[in-house]
């Protein structure tokens, strides 16, 4: 992992929400070309530390890097434009502007960008996760996986060189699932980077190339998935499953 | 190729400016302030029907224009143009202020924030009356030395046509877009890469500077300015308005302000019982088109001769036709 590139680092991350503590002390490094799944039980803060390394919430403590540089009182869209993309939890579209409309808004933010070979790039993206045919509906019209994949596809807009996904799979039909999974796998193959948390253990064992597991604010384990199976801690947070 | 609907809008402008002259002088004047809440409900629109700023304080920047050009002209002997040209400064800078301090609030706490503050413009004129004239009053110079309003309507027109061609170009342009997405989601356009707070920010500063130009020109053509050029009475007034005739197009929020203006004067005979008659208009609005009664029209009328123009391809185009237009 040391040869690759460095894109985000979190560390001794701290994020309390009153008397809760949601991350204590995280590390979390993302090299290029990891598949990461992050996964833990619910209220195990993974959420909370996507939030913090994407800088839609400030740390309380520790720090974020991005390609080496800190990152501290940035606001989000300036990870956005050193590459860091995300998803949400529950999806967050322009629900009253058009598909086409979700896909141009990042990618004409990126620097020297022209309507036309964004809108080219826009309806490239959306051939490639089967949503050319509904590029004038309003996005709020797209059923949730369809959604979901939108969601997918405007991060692919910033052309980033790690994507945060938070619980893409969550109540998404099976075969749109699949679709996900296929997509998100060519993606990685084509050199992007993800983290995926997502409670779906089979969907995130599918794809994961690393595993990381949260259990009560803290990383408990970080490997290869067959390791991090056999890990006690992690057994004992999982306990029952 | 433009649409049908651009060409017999320049031709019903153009019919509108030759035959200016033919309006009796009580009509004109209505005319006139019809295109004076045009340019204030084309603004405000621009706020809250596309970014989803629900600001109440639009009429306290035309206030702040009026007072601070006629003051100007006044204390300076500038040039009234040149006064006007300094409200629009003074309220683009005050916009982005307030803009900036409201950063972190939206719906009814933005709503509440910006009412105080434009009571605390209305209370402040009312009374450092030595300076504003209080409610007495503060005479202005006129814009024009002229017998007639016609100078006035040319120049109302021209104003109107000027700030719908920049708001319009801006609605269409990506910071357009960027507005848009703010308004549907601002933790989404963030990470989508917007620069959210510098945005919001533009759009106070530029939405209030229409505003000062609006209440500039109305300071130096009705010669007077009081305290309730920017009370709330006229800020609610102006919601009605924008609602009524569709507060998401700026088209249809001038429609709205022509229409309300126009049928105010066609009831005057009602009395103070005609405002609640416009009260229920805008319930219902509201209960059954809350696209605003404009709109429908405004869409068919867009539709025009699109048959024989053809589908229009470019991604630009298509996010306009919903947009700009």
């Amino acid at each position: 992992m040391s040869a690759r590139a460095e894109l985000v680092r979190g560390v001794g991350l701290v994020k309390r929400f009153g008397g809760i503590v949601a991350n204590d002390a995280v590390d979390l490094v993302v090299a290029e070309g990891d598949l990461v799944g992050l996964i833990g039980p619910n209220g195990s803060g993974k959420t909370t530390l996507i939030n913090v390394l994407t800088g839609h919430l400030p740390a309380d403590g520790g720090e974020v890097l991005v390609r080496g540089e800190r990152m501290r009182g940035r606001p989000p869209h300036v990870y956005a434009a050193m590459g860091v993309a995300r998803t949400f939890q529950l999806t967050q579209l322009f629900g009253r502007m058009t598909v086409l409309e979700n896909m141009l808004v990042p990618g004409l933010t990126r620097p020297h960008s022209g309507w036309d070979e964004v809108a080219r790039r826009a309806r490239g993206y959306l051939e490639f996760l089967s949503l050319a045919h509904l590029e004038q509906l309003p996005a709020r019209n797209l059923s949730g996986g369809q959604q979901k994949l939108l969601e997918l596809g405007r991060c692919l807009m910033l052309e980033p060189a790690v994507l945060f996904l938070d619980e893409p799979f969550a109540g998404v039909h099976p075969r749109l699932r699949d679709e996900l999974i296929t997509r998100i796998r060519e993606l990685h193959q084509g050199g992007r980077t993800f983290v995926v948390v997502d409670h779906d253990m089979e969907s995130i064992l599918r794809i994961s190339r690393r595993l990381v597991v949260m259990a009560r604010g803290s990383k408990i384990a970080d490997g290869v998935p067959d390791a991090v199976r056999a890990d006690q801690n992690v057994l004992g947070a999982y306990a029952g499953l | 190729m433009r649409g049908l609907h651009v060409y017999v809008l320049i031709a019903a402008a153009g019919l509108a400016l030759a035959l200016a002259g033919q309006l009796n002088a009580y009509w004109m004047h209505v005319a006139i302030i019809a295109m004076y809440y045009g340019i204030l409900a084309a603004s405000w629109s621009l706020l809250a029907g596309y970014v989803g700023l629900f600001s109440l304080s639009h009429t306290a920047f035309a206030s702040i224009g009026g007072y601070t050009s006629a003051l100007l002209v006044k204390w300076l002997g500038i040039p009234v143009v040149l006064g006007i040209g300094a409200g629009v400064v003074m309220c683009c800078a005050l916009g982005g202020v307030i803009g900036w301090v409201c950063l972190r609030m939206s719906g009814p706490y933005l709503a509440i924030f910006t009412l105080g503050f434009s009571e605390i413009v209305r209370i402040a004129i009312s009374t450092e009356d030595d300076v504003t004239a209080g409610m007495a009053g503060l005479h202005t110079a006129p814009l024009f030395q002229s017998a007639t309003r016609l100078p006035y309507f040319y120049a109302a027109f021209a104003l109107l046509a000027g700030s719908l061609l920049l708001m319009g170009f801006l609605v269409g342009s990506r910071w357009g877009l960027f507005l848009r997405a703010i308004r549907e989601d601002e933790q989404a356009a963030a990470a989508s890469g917007v620069a959210v707070a510098r945005f919001r920010i533009l759009a106070f500063a530029i939405a209030s500077g229409f505003a000062g130009l609006a209440g500039g020109f109305y300071a130096h053509y009705i010669g007077i300015m009081t305290p309730s050029v920017g009370d709330l009475d006229e800020m609610a007034k102006l919601v009605v308005m924008t609602v009524i005739g569709g507060m998401e197009r700026l088209p249809t929020a001038v429609g709205g302000a022509f229409v309300v203006e126009y049928l105010l004067e066609l009831l005057r005979s009602y009395g103070q019982w005609r405002l609640p008659l416009f009260g229920v208009i805008l319930l219902l609005t509201m209960r059954f088109a809350r696209n605003g009664l404009v709109t429908p029209f405004w869409l068919r009328f867009v539709r025009l001769g699109e048959a024989r123009v053809g589908s229009r391809s470019s991604a630009r185009d298509l996010t306009r036709k919903d947009s700009a237009t």
